[in-house]
């Protein structure tokens, strides 16, 4: 019997009963549909996590800060001896709540940890990320500007760059200001802007000195800072305070309760940190679009951007500092593959860090599970659909009994009528599996325009492609699991066809 | 003698058989419908089995169409060892050795007079072209060329019976099985399809078993008659 009759039987037998053909397409199709859409949201979510993550670099990026709590915590609350009659398990909730409570030795983020990581195989940059703020003296004026170090390579600040150039030095005695800052000083005007190029500017870090005691503030009406000239004239008649106390008309033990509280308290000067740069450039702000750009750690936004190792230099002369270390410095590695191995290394010297990576496999995985639950959602639809084609080809078998026995009189042999059978579920398969990932693909269209506003609402990042992928993997795949599965539910109705007696067919009514 | 082929030639024999038996139900307690018949037919014989119902003649016709196989003894039709074919043997047997046509036409209702009389030739692999080709003829040959496109309900006793013959003529079978094809019509549609039988069988020369009850029919149409009483074939 040729193949193509075969195929003729069935299409004709499915033809002949046109509504129970369409309903148990429906199960089928409606399985795919929920198959064939998890499938494409599961990929289309992991793709566009990668995608994402790979639009920028910050996959190489590793956030690292002093480990206050200190480094040994975890280590002393296990040598710790927790003493008395009790089971093991509440010794161990014990002593993990020494451990919590047991300061270990805080590791700073110092000069030399930062040396130490730069000299780490696989780094490209470590950045120390500060935020300074002193005050700029251009042109005898002085202005509270705040400070920042970035890598010459930084694309967000050329990107912003509107006059001179960007340094191409990750040390040198230079500085971009910005625009802001420029108009603080009254310089507006295009040629005024371009006329600061190359002028020196100097700048002074003003801390209170080594010890903590008396400060005096100037609090200005809001958005007005304190000018060089009054923080000096603050700090002068703080060095004199001591002196001049009997002077004021305070009763004996209130002057007696200041003397107390001053004396002895800040003896050193405040400490005074000052060099000058060349201006090369000037920087705009950043526009509403591009901070709606991924999470870099390396961008920055200050009135005087240096580079990164001269900015490093200038806030390690500040007293204290090479013991305090910094607040924070990011680890540029040269490949995404090393992050994780990077990372490791950074904890493994008792500091903490952070990275974006660790992040995202953790999401990836969250997504995983989700969608592969959804997916098995719909493979159990797609397996009821099966049983309700089992069942509704085992009624045909006990409905076309005589026509059977008739096609065996004539000729049919049994595999050739098993095989019809089995065609009948394979075209139900590739019929409710072809529309169902044909239903996705078109609801997927409304679909992605509402999860993308979804995500437009709550997070600032602007998806460029969409959330629901159809490779041909997952036609394919959606396809052969409808097919195999109404053929495999088939097989027991196409045997009980094969095994009808033609003789007892014939006298069936 | 008719061109015929089979595993086993029969010295100018169509039908050969030897005390063949068949039973049904349970080994321990088995109902007889045939009891040790042996009868021989040659090529291009019209015989009659005669019997009253229940005398076996279905049973028998079943065994020569092999749609059943013999419980004992040996039966063989156009060269074939019914007993011994396979599966895969039998149903190519009954497509192009035997055609059968029965009391109650056994047309498939789902579909129309030509897919019916194709579907033999469809089960024997002939080509889409050829056998849309060999059904028209064998329609057109039954008088039945203006009903091509009518299913079994939009046609009469009659012209189904008459569509049967078709399908049973369609492969050229050099043996037809006839059981009863005139028990459900009218005496004058009845004359029409036995005259219908007799023509063709004499035009191909095939051999014919005719299954019936009516004395005068087996007289008109065959050569010998074969009685059968209650199993057994009467001397």
């Amino acid at each position: 019997m040729r193949v193509g009759d075969l195929f003729g039987l069935a299409l004709a037998a499915l033809w002949q009963q046109k509504s129970r053909t369409a309903m148990t397409t429906l199960g089928v199709l409606f399985g795919s549909f929920v198959l064939a859409a998890s499938l494409s949201i599961g990929q289309g979510v992991q793709d566009t996590i990668e995608r994402e993550s790979h639009r920028s670099d910050f996959l190489r990026k590793i956030t690292v800060r002093s480990n206050h709590r200190g480094a040994n915590a975890d280590s002393a609350g296990k040598q710790v001896e927790v003493a008395g009659e009790m089971s093991d398990a509440k010794r161990d909730r014990l002593r993990r709540a020494i451990a919590d409570h047991s300061p270990g030795k805080p590791v700073a983020l110092t000069r030399d940890k930062l040396v130490k990581m730069a000299t780490l195989e696989h780094v490209e940059a470590v950045v120390p990320m500060f935020w300074l703020s002193g005050f700029a003296v251009l042109d005898q004026q002085s202005q509270l500007a705040s400070l920042a170090g970035v890598r010459p390579e930084s694309i967000d600040c050329r990107r912003r760059l509107i006059a001179g150039e960007f340094f191409s030095s990750s040390r040198q005695p230079v500085c971009t200001v910005s625009e802001y800052l420029l108009y603080r000083w009254g310089l507006t005007d295009e040629a005024s802007i371009a006329g600061v190029l190359g002028k020196k500017i100097r700048v002074e870090l003003r801390g209170p000195g080594q010890q903590r005691g008396l400060r005096l503030v100037l609090d200005k009406p809001e958005g007005e800072e304190p000018t060089l000239e009054e923080t000096i004239a603050l700090e002068k008649i703080k060095e004199q305070l001591p002196k001049v106390l009997d002077f004021f008309p305070l009763p004996p033990d209130q002057s007696r309760l200041l003397r107390g509280m001053i004396e002895g308290k800040d003896a050193s000067p405040a400490s005074v940190v000052s060099e000058e740069f060349t201006i090369v450039g000037v920087l705009r702000a950043a526009t509403p679009e591009e901070l709606k750009e991924p999470w870099d750690p390396l961008r920055v936004s200050a009135d005087l951007i240096l580079p990164y190792e001269t900015a490093a230099d200038f806030y390690f002369r500040q007293q204290g500092t090479e013991e305090r270390g910094i607040d924070h410095a990011v680890v540029v590695v040269d490949d995404e593959r090393h992050t994780k191995a990077i990372y490791q290394q950074i904890l493994d010297q008792g500091l903490t860090a952070f990275t974006v990576l660790e992040f995202i496999e953790q999401q990836q995985l969250i997504y995983l599970l989700i969608f592969g639950g959804m997916t098995c959602v719909a493979a159990v639809a797609l397996l009821v659909a099966a049983l309700g084609i089992a069942n509704t080809m085992l009624m045909s078998v006990l409905e076309r009994t005589r026509e059977i026995g008739i096609m065996k009189a004539v000729g049919a042999g049994n595999t050739e009528l098993q095989l019809v059978f089995v065609i009948e579920g394979a075209i139900i398969g590739s019929l409710g599996g072809g529309l169902g990932v044909l239903l996705a693909w078109l609801a997927s269209m409304p679909g992605d325009a509402w999860v993308r506003s979804m995500v437009a609402h709550s997070v600032p990042v602007e998806l460029k492609d969409s959330l629901f992928v159809f490779p041909l993997w997952l036609i394919a795949v959606t396809l052969a699991f409808a097919i195999t599965i109404t053929t495999l539910a088939a097989l027991y109705p196409a045997r009980r066809a094969a095994r009808i007696d033609p003789v007892a067919a014939l006298r069936h009514e | 003698m008719p061109e015929h082929s089979g595993s086993h030639a029969l010295d100018g024999q169509a039908i050969r058989a030897v005390d063949l038996t068949k039973a049904y139900g349970h080994a321990d307690s088995p109902v007889y419908a045939l009891r040790g018949v042996t009868f021989e037919v040659r090529w291009g014989e019209r015989v009659a089995l005669l019997g009253k119902s229940g005398s076996g003649k279905s049973t028998l016709l079943n065994l020569l169409g092999g749609l059943d196989r013999p419980t004992s003894g040996s039966l063989d039709v156009a060269g074939h060892s019914i007993a011994r074919l396979t599966g895969r043997q039998l149903a190519r047997f009954r497509s192009v050795s035997v055609g059968m046509i029965f009391q109650s036409f056994n047309l498939i209702h789902s579909r129309n007079a030509w897919q019916n009389v194709k579907l033999p030739l469809v089960f024997a692999g002939q080509q889409p072209r050829e056998r849309r080709e060999v059904a028209r003829r064998a329609l057109e040959a039954v008088g039945l060329a203006a009903r091509f496109d009518h299913r079994p309900a939009e046609m009469s006793g009659g012209e189904n019976q008459r569509v049967a013959i078709a399908r049973a003529l369609a492969n050229r079978p050099q043996i037809l099985l006839a059981d009863e094809p005139t028990g459900n019509l009218d005496s004058a549609t009845a004359r029409e399809v036995v005259r219908l039988i007799r023509e063709h069988v004499e035009e191909r020369q095939a051999t014919l078993i005719l299954v019936t009850h009516d004395e005068d029919l087996a007289a008109a149409c065959t050569d010998r008659v074969l009685r059968l009483i209650d199993g057994q074939l009467a001397t």
